[in-house]
C-alpha cells in the first residue's frame, strides 16, 4: 500500500479476476469483482470480524481460529501450530487444558446446527501432528536496549515475556519455583498435560533471549528480593505471580483468629497445596473415601489425582449444579466416566472430627439455586434445618484461589478486591510498575493469563518506546472459490480418543487424552464453518434470479428493503420484504450463512464474491 | 389467526398425553400441540417386553386409536426434535429451524436409558429397551433361546428380564450401583434381593467393573463382555439398563433451573411461571426431605401429567405420591415392585 493511498481509495478499486480468462470453458458470461488484499481500519470491517468470527471475538487469546482449522484440513499442522503462536505461545498446552469459550461461541453449537467444532482438540491435533524441527515463525524487532523483569514464570509472564522480547527488549523472569510454568506445571496433573509438552513451549517462548531465574523468593524478608529494587535495576517491571494463596473454607462459627481446621486436620488441606507440592515430587497420600469441595478445574484435578492416589470413593461436592460450575463438559464426563462423583445443591459448613483431629466427615446444609450472579453463575440459597453429614476419610478444598500481595515493599493500589489495580495502560499506580493476568484479575484461567500476559506486553511496549508499534488491523483477501462442502456439515462432532480404564490408574503421568490421529482432525477440521470468509453480492450486477435463494440450505440469503447501519458503522438488523416494489437489495445474512458456498456456485451472473477478513497486526 | 392460547407439550409419552386430555377437557377452545420426536402415535411403552411374547406390530401398543388426535384437536407433530426453547419469544426452535410459538409449554420428555460414562465408548455394542425401535432391534438381534447380559438391571430391565426368562431365553444381570433403581436398597438388603433375582431363574454374576464390550461377531455370539478383572462373559445381547436421566439439554438456555432434571415447585412449575415439567424429566421440591427428588413409575407419571394440566388451567394443586416405593419379596421368593403396574 503506498504511502498516499488511502483506505477509501483501495475500497473503491475494483479488479475483474476474470480478465483474459478462457470463457470457452467457463459458463459465466458475467464478471466476479474482487478487491485486491487490502488492510482496513474500518469499523465496519473490524466489527464484521468481531461479529462474525464469535470463536476468535470469544477467544481472551484473540486466536485466529478459522484459519488455524483452515490449514489443518490443508494438512499444514506446522503453519497451523505458527498460526497458534501468533497469538498464544502455548498451544500444545492450551489445546490440552483450556477452558474453551470460543467452543461456547461456536457458530456450529448455535441451535439447529448440532455440536460446536471441536476447536481445542484441533489446536491439540496441530501440535501432535506437526512435523519436528518445524520452522518457528517469530517478527523480531531490533533491540531496543531496555531491560524489563517479569515476576512469575506462568502463563501470564510467559506470555509477556515472549512478547516483549520480541519486540527487542532485554527480559528477565524471576520465579519461585525451581521449575518456570506456574500453575501450569505446579497445579495441572501430568495426566492432562505432560510436562514434555509444556517444557518445550516455556523453552520457546524463552529462546528470544530471556533469562529465567528460578528459586527467586520475592518479599520483604533480609534474603527476599524487593521490589523496590527492582524497580531501580529494571527499566520496567511486571508482576504476574498469579494467584498463589488458597481461599480458606468458610465454615460456620469460624471467626477471624481461629486456627482453620483445614490445615490443622491432618487428613484435610486445600486443593492448591496438594496438586503443589505433588508437583514438587512431594508423596501425598489420600484416604479411601476423598471428599472434594470445590467447583472448577482444581477440585476436578484433585478428585481425578485422588483416584490414582488409591482413592475408592472419590466424590465432589458443589454449591449449585453441574449445569453451572466454570468447567467443561469433557472434564466433567472425563472425570465421572473415571468414577468421580458430583454431588450439588450442598454448602460447607462444619467438619466432623474424632478425637486424635482427624475430619471423620463434611457437614454440609442443603442449597436451592438462586438468581444468577453478575458472572453468569448461579447463587446458592442455604435451606434453613437441612443439614447433613458425608462421612470421608480425606477432605480436600479447592473453592479458589487469591493473590499474595505482601511481597510488595512498596505502596502498589489495590481494588476492593485487594488484587493490584491497572490503568488503561497497563500500569499499576507506581510509574514503570505494570501487572498482568490473575495477579490483576483474580484467578481466570490459563487462556486469560495468556491473553492478558500479551496485551499488557504491547501496553508496556508503547510506555517504554513512547509510542504505538503494532496497531490491529483487518486484513482483507479476495478467495477463488468456496473452501467448504455442504457435506461437511454433517460430519458428527469427532471426540478425543483416551487412554483405556484399565491402564489409566496405573500411574499419575499416563495422559488421560490421546490426541486425534490425522483422520480424526481432518474429519473435525472439515467442520470448522470458516466464519472469517464473507460472502457478499455485488448488487449491481445481481439480475435477481433467485438462484442462489433457491440452493440456499438455510434462511440466509434476504431480500430487503435496507439495513440498519449502527453508531460504530457496523451493520445491524436486516429490514426483509417479500414485496418486490420495495425490494432495494438481496442481501447474506452473515448470522445465517454456514458458508457452504452454495449460492457462490450456483450464480449464474458471478456477481458474490468471497473475502477472508482476519485480524491483523501490522507495524506502525 | 386464532387468540385461544397455544399450549405445547414437549412429549408424547404417559404425563404429556394424560395432561393433554385434561386440558382439552378443561378448555375445548385452547390450542394443544404435542411435539414428538419419535415416528409413532402415542404408545404403552411400559408393555414393550412383549414383543418376546409375539406382540411386534406397533399398532398393538397404541393407547388410542388414530384418530383420537383429531377428534380432539390436539396436534401431534411427530419426528420433530426441540433444539432450543426461547424463553423470552415464547418460542420452541426445532433442530430444522423451524420456529413453534407458545403460551404455556409443558415438558414431558422423560428419560433416555442412561448409560454410565465409562460405557459410552461401546455404545454401539450395546442395546437399550426405552423405545418401540430399540425394543424391536434387541428382538431382531437376540436368536431364540439365546443369551442375554444384562448390564445394570433397573427395575424396567428385570421386567424384561422375567419376560426373557418366561419365553425361553437366558438373562445374566451384571448388578452394579443401580440394580433395582428406581428402588434404593440398603447394602445389608441387597444380597437378598439379589437371592431374589435367581429365584427368579435370572443369573446373577459379580465379576467386579466392566472394562469394555467386543463385538465378536461371527464366533458363537456376538458379544464378549470384559470385566476389569480380567473375566469375560459372552452374550448374544448386551442390553444397558442403569435406570433413566432426564432429556433436558434442549432447556439449557431456556432460563429455568436444571439438576439433574428440571427443578419444580410442588405444583409442578419450573422457574419461569409459563413452562410446567412433568413426569420423569421432573425433580420436585418435598419439602420434608429439604430437597428435590424424582417419582417413578406409570402412576406417578401419569398423575403428574394431571396435575401439571390443571395448575396450568388456574389450579394450585401440589403433586402427592400415592406409590408406596417397597421392592416385595413375593412368597415364591420372586420379586414384585409398584413401578411394574402399569394400568389405569
Amino acid at each position: 500500500m503506498s504511502e498516499n493511498q488511502t483506505d477509501a481509495d483501495i475500497k473503491s478499486r475494483k479488479v475483474y479476476v476474470d480478465e483474459g480468462e478462457d470463457f470457452s470453458t467457463t459458463q459465466s458470461y458475467g464478471r466476479r469483482v474482487v478487491t485486491p488484499v487490502r488492510f482496513s481500519t474500518d469499523a465496519r470491517d473490524v466489527g464484521w470480524v468481531r461479529e462474525n468470527v464469535p470463536c476468535q471475538a470469544a477467544c481472551p487469546a484473540d486466536t485466529n481460529v478459522p484459519a488455524y482449522i483452515q490449514t489443518i484440513v490443508e494438512e499444514r499442522y506446522s503453519r497451523s501450530y505458527e498460526i497458534n503462536r501468533m497469538a498464544n505461545v502455548l498451544p500444545g498446552t492450551l489445546g490440552r487444558i483450556c477452558s474453551r469459550p470460543c467452543e461456547d461461541a461456536c457458530r456450529h453449537g448455535w441451535a439447529g446446527n448440532g455440536d460446536p467444532v471441536n476447536i481445542c482438540h484441533l489446536k491439540r491435533a496441530a501440535s501432535d501432528l506437526k512435523t519436528d524441527g518445524h520452522r518457528i515463525t517469530e517478527n523480531l524487532y531490533a533491540p531496543s536496549g531496555k531491560k524489563i523483569c517479569i515476576i512469575g514464570a506462568g502463563p501470564a509472564g510467559l506470555s509477556a515475556a515472549h512478547d516483549l522480547s520480541m519486540l527487542g527488549h532485554q527480559v528477565t523472569i524471576l520465579e519461585r519455583e525451581e521449575v518456570a510454568g506456574g500453575m501450569l506445571y505446579y497445579g495441572i496433573p501430568v495426566f492432562r498435560l505432560p510436562r514434555d509438552v509444556l517444557d518445550v513451549e516455556v523453552h520457546n517462548s524463552t529462546r528470544l533471549g530471556v533469562q529465567v531465574k528460578t528459586g527467586v523468593n520475592m518479599g520483604t524478608g533480609v534474603d527476599d528480593t524487593k521490589l523496590s529494587q527492582l524497580m531501580k535495576d529494571y527499566d520496567a517491571v511486571l508482576m504476574a505471580m498469579g494467584c498463589m494463596l488458597a481461599i480458606p473454607l468458610p465454615l460456620k462459627g469460624l471467626k477471624d483468629g481461629d486456627i482453620d481446621p483445614v490445615i490443622e486436620a491432618p487428613n484435610a488441606e486445600y486443593g492448591l497445596d496438594f496438586l503443589t507440592e505433588l508437583h514438587r515430587g512431594e508423596e501425598k497420600v489420600v484416604g479411601k473415601r476423598v471428599a472434594v469441595i470445590g467447583a472448577g478445574f482444581t477440585a476436578l484435578d484433585c478428585s481425578r489425582v485422588a483416584l490414582r492416589l488409591g482413592a475408592d470413593d472419590v466424590s465432589v461436592h458443589i454449591r449449585t449444579t453441574e449445569k453451572y460450575i466454570p468447567v467443561t463438559l469433557e472434564e466433567i464426563f472425563e472425570s465421572k466416566r473415571e468414577g468421580v462423583k458430583i454431588l450439588g445443591l450442598r454448602t460447607p459448613v462444619g467438619l466432623e472430627r474424632d478425637k486424635d483431629g482427624n475430619v471423620t466427615g463434611v457437614r454440609f446444609v442443603q442449597n436451592r439455586l438462586g438468581g444468577y450472579r453478575a458472572n453468569g453463575r448461579r447463587e446458592a440459597v442455604p435451606i434453613e434445618g437441612s443439614e447433613f453429614v458425608e462421612p470421608c476419610d480425606t477432605v480436600i478444598v479447592a473453592i479458589g484461589q487469591k493473590t499474595i500481595n505482601d511481597v510488595m515493599d512498596i505502596d502498589v493500589g489495590l481494588d476492593r478486591w485487594h488484587n493490584v489495580r491497572v490503568g488503561e495502560n497497563g500500569m499499576t499506580s507506581v510509574d514503570g510498575l505494570f501487572a498482568a493476568g490473575d495477579f490483576v484479575s483474580g484467578a481466570t484461567t490459563v487462556v486469560e493469563a495468556v491473553g492478558h500476559g500479551r496485551e499488557i506486553a504491547i501496553k508496556l511496549d508503547t510506555w517504554l518506546m513512547e509510542r504505538v508499534r503494532r496497531k490491529k488491523v483487518v486484513k482483507i483477501e479476495p478467495v477463488d472459490g468456496p473452501l467448504r462442502e455442504r457435506a461437511y456439515d454433517f460430519i458428527p462432532r469427532q471426540h478425543i480418543p483416551t487412554e483405556p480404564m484399565a491402564t489409566r490408574f496405573d500411574d499419575l503421568v499416563t495422559e488421560a487424552e490421546t490426541g486425534f490421529e490425522k483422520d480424526m482432525a481432518h474429519e473435525e477440521a472439515k467442520r470448522c464453518y470458516l466464519c472469517h470468509m464473507k460472502y457478499e453480492i455485488d448488487v449491481d450486477n445481481c439480475i435477481y434470479c433467485r438462484a442462489c435463494i433457491d440452493v440456499a440450505p438455510r434462511d440466509c440469503i434476504k431480500l430487503v428493503s435496507g439495513v440498519e447501519v449502527k453508531d460504530d458503522g457496523t451493520y445491524g438488523d436486516l429490514q426483509e420484504t417479500k414485496q418486490w416494489d420495495k425490494v432495494g437489495a438481496i442481501w447474506i445474512d452473515n448470522d445465517e450463512c454456514i458458508r457452504c458456498g452454495a449460492c457462490f456456485m450456483v450464480c449464474p451472473t458471478k456477481c458474490i464474491s468471497i473475502v477472508k477478513q482476519e485480524i491483523f497486526y501490522q507495524d506502525v | 389467526m386464532s387468540s385461544a392460547p397455544h399450549l405445547v407439550i414437549i412429549g408424547n409419552g404417559v404425563a404429556g398425553n394424560r395432561a393433554a386430555e385434561i386440558l382439552r377437557e378443561k378448555d375445548k377452545d385452547c390450542r394443544i400441540s404435542i411435539i414428538s420426536a419419535g415416528p409413532l402415535l402415542f404408545y404403552n411403552r411400559y408393555e414393550l417386553p412383549d414383543v418376546f411374547k409375539g406382540r411386534q406390530d406397533w399398532r398393538d401398543y397404541l393407547e388410542n386409536p388414530p384418530e383420537y388426535f383429531s377428534d380432539n384437536n390436539i396436534t401431534l407433530r411427530r419426528r420433530s426434535i426441540v433444539a432450543d426453547v426461547d424463553t423470552e419469544r415464547r418460542k420452541l426452535v426445532l433442530a430444522h429451524r423451524e420456529e413453534v410459538g407458545f403460551d404455556q409449554l409443558l415438558v414431558a420428555t422423560g428419560g433416555a436409558g442412561y448409560l454410565p460414562e465409562r460405557l459410552q465408548e461401546t455404545a454401539s455394542l450395546t442395546h437399550q429397551f426405552t423405545t418401540y425401535r430399540s425394543a424391536m432391534k434387541m428382538y431382531k438381534a437376540l436368536p431364540k433361546g439365546g443369551r442375554v447380559v444384562m448390564l445394570g438391571g433397573d427395575m424396567i430391565g428385570l421386567d424384561l428380564a422375567r419376560t426373557l426368562i418366561e419365553t425361553g431365553y437366558q438373562v445374566t444381570v451384571v448388578p452394579g450401583d443401580r440394580t433395582f433403581w428406581p428402588h434404593e436398597i440398603s447394602a445389608e438388603d441387597r444380597p437378598k434381593y439379589l437371592a431374589a433375582l435367581e429365584t427368579m431363574g435370572i443369573e446373577v454374576i459379580n465379576h467386579g467393573e466392566v472394562e469394555r464390550i467386543e463385538d465378536t461377531s461371527g464366533g458363537a455370539t456376538a458379544r464378549r463382555v470384559v470385566f476389569v478383572s480380567g473375566e469375560t462373559v459372552s452374550a448374544d445381547v448386551v442390553v444397558t439398563q442403569y435406570g433413566l436421566a432426564p432429556m433436558v439439554d434442549f432447556m439449557s438456555t431456556a432460563g429455568v433451573d436444571i439438576e439433574r432434571g428440571l427443578l419444580v415447585n410442588p405444583q409442578l412449575k419450573t422457574t419461569r411461571d409459563e413452562i410446567y415439567a412433568a413426569g420423569d424429566v421432573c425433580q420436585i421440591w418435598e419439602q420434608e426431605s429439604n430437597g428435590y427428588r424424582f417419582y417413578y413409575g406409570w402412576r406417578n407419571v401419569r398423575k403428574m401429567g394431571e396435575i401439571s394440566a390443571r395448575n396450568m388451567m388456574g389450579a394450585d394443586v401440589p403433586f402427592e405420591t400415592e406409590v408406596d416405593e417397597q421392592l416385595i419379596i413375593k412368597d415364591d421368593g420372586s420379586i414384585d415392585s409398584p413401578f411394574w403396574e402399569y394400568s389405569a
